[in-house]
């Protein structure tokens, strides 16, 4: 049988080990941040890759008719506008720091989640349009060169291709950084609430 | 801020040791407790301006603790993992029982009591004066005093009754 005086020494004499120091603390509230950011100027990144490859095939080949540069041009286009849209989102989170100014940034945080949303839903279709819009103008010159099952598999694989990214992926990607979000916000929240009160 | 920065460390050093026992004692895992220390002390930095010294700092830190501790498992997305904080502990019990069996008997009983039951014992191991325990749970001294007693009792209780098995 024990007492709660031995109990209590038996506690005191457990001792814990804090293996983070007090700028790690600090600094641990921007690593999950630092993570959104890193993904957002990644997605920046794949975006200006897709228009410098998309450009440089557009400048390298000749091409006869007036739809494949139309094409090429709403390729560029939709492409572009999309990452003004990615940077002014990317800046968004990126200009404010959670440790300085909690309550400015979690505003920012819930913008830049909103934002994302409109971005993966009506700006989606407009971009899915515009792409199509393009191949549609881009194979008009280029499908009559091939033979027909090369037709069929351009048309085909083109058409799989965006519906997989309109559909599953596009899903998916949704669903994840949504939670990934609000988790942060949540966190942040809760964090902020108890002396706003 | 550089007078800040140095102010907040000497407060996380003089503190966080105990916030991390207090965290630790009532999640019983060591990646939540780590979390609650950090979720602690980002709210001290961040209301360092505010505070008043009507208490001492180490109250006013404990009591951001308690508060920390109650409202991160009692939020709806906790709820899977506070529902697998038996499971820790009983897979901690398993992990640390050949280096000391009977500190991880502890962790589980005070597992066993209730969440504010937790916090005011691990106080209360931690000979936390029982005015300051008292302002920090907001609990008047006597009430406090007899809760404080009903849960001695039975945490020796149970720590005998699992002990015995």
């Amino acid at each position: 049988m024990q007492a709660f005086d031995q109990i209590q020494e038996l506690w005191q004499k457990h001792e814990v080990e804090v293996k983070v120091s007090a700028d790690e603390v600090l600094q641990q509230a921007k690593k999950d941040i630092n993570g959104i950011k890193l993904k957002s100027a990644l997605n920046i990144l794949g975006m200006l890759i897709s228009f410098f490859a998309i450009a440089g095939v557009w400048l390298f080949y000749e091409y006869q008719s007036w739809t494949t540069h139309a094409g090429f041009i709403i390729f560029l286009l939709a492409i572009l506008s999309t990452t003004i849209i990615l940077y002014r989102d990317y800046r968004l989170i990126s200009k404010s720091d959670f440790t300085v100014h909690p309550k400015e940034f979690l505003s920012r945080l819930k913008t830049y989640q909103l934002n994302r949303y409109k971005l993966y839903n009506q700006m989606y279709w407009l971009y899915t349009m515009a792409l199509s819009l393009g191949f549609i103008f881009t194979f008009l010159e280029m499908l009559p060169k091939l033979s027909s099952i090369q037709k069929a598999l351009a048309i085909g694989l083109t058409f799989l291709w965006i519906l997989f990214c309109s559909t599953i992926l596009r899903k998916a990607v949704i669903k994840r950084e949504k939670e990934r979000i609000s988790l942060l916000i949540e966190k942040f929240e809760r964090i902020s609430g108890q002396f706003s009160a | 801020m550089e007078q800040k920065d140095k102010l907040f460390k000497e407060i996380f050093d003089s503190n966080s040791k105990k916030i991390f026992h207090l965290c630790y004692g009532y999640s019983g895992d060591t990646d939540v407790a780590n979390d609650l220390l950090q979720e602690t002390f980002l709210k001290v930095w961040q209301n360092l301006d505010k505070f008043r010294n009507k208490s001492l700092i180490s109250t006013w830190i404990y009591r951001i603790a308690v508060n920390t501790c109650l409202t991160y498992l009692r939020s709806e997305k906790r709820q899977a993992k506070d529902e697998l904080t038996d499971n820790i502990i009983e897979n901690r019990v398993e992990e640390f029982s050949e280096k000391n069996e009977q500190i991880a008997l502890l962790y589980k009983c005070i597992s066993k009591l209730e969440e504010n039951d937790r916090l005011i014992i691990t106080m209360v191991l931690d000979e936390l004066p029982y005015h300051e325990i008292a302002d920090i749970s907001g609990i008047s001294e006597g009430n406090l005093r007899v809760k404080i007693h009903r849960i001695k009792q039975k945490l020796t209780e149970l720590y005998n009754q699992y002990a015995s098995v």
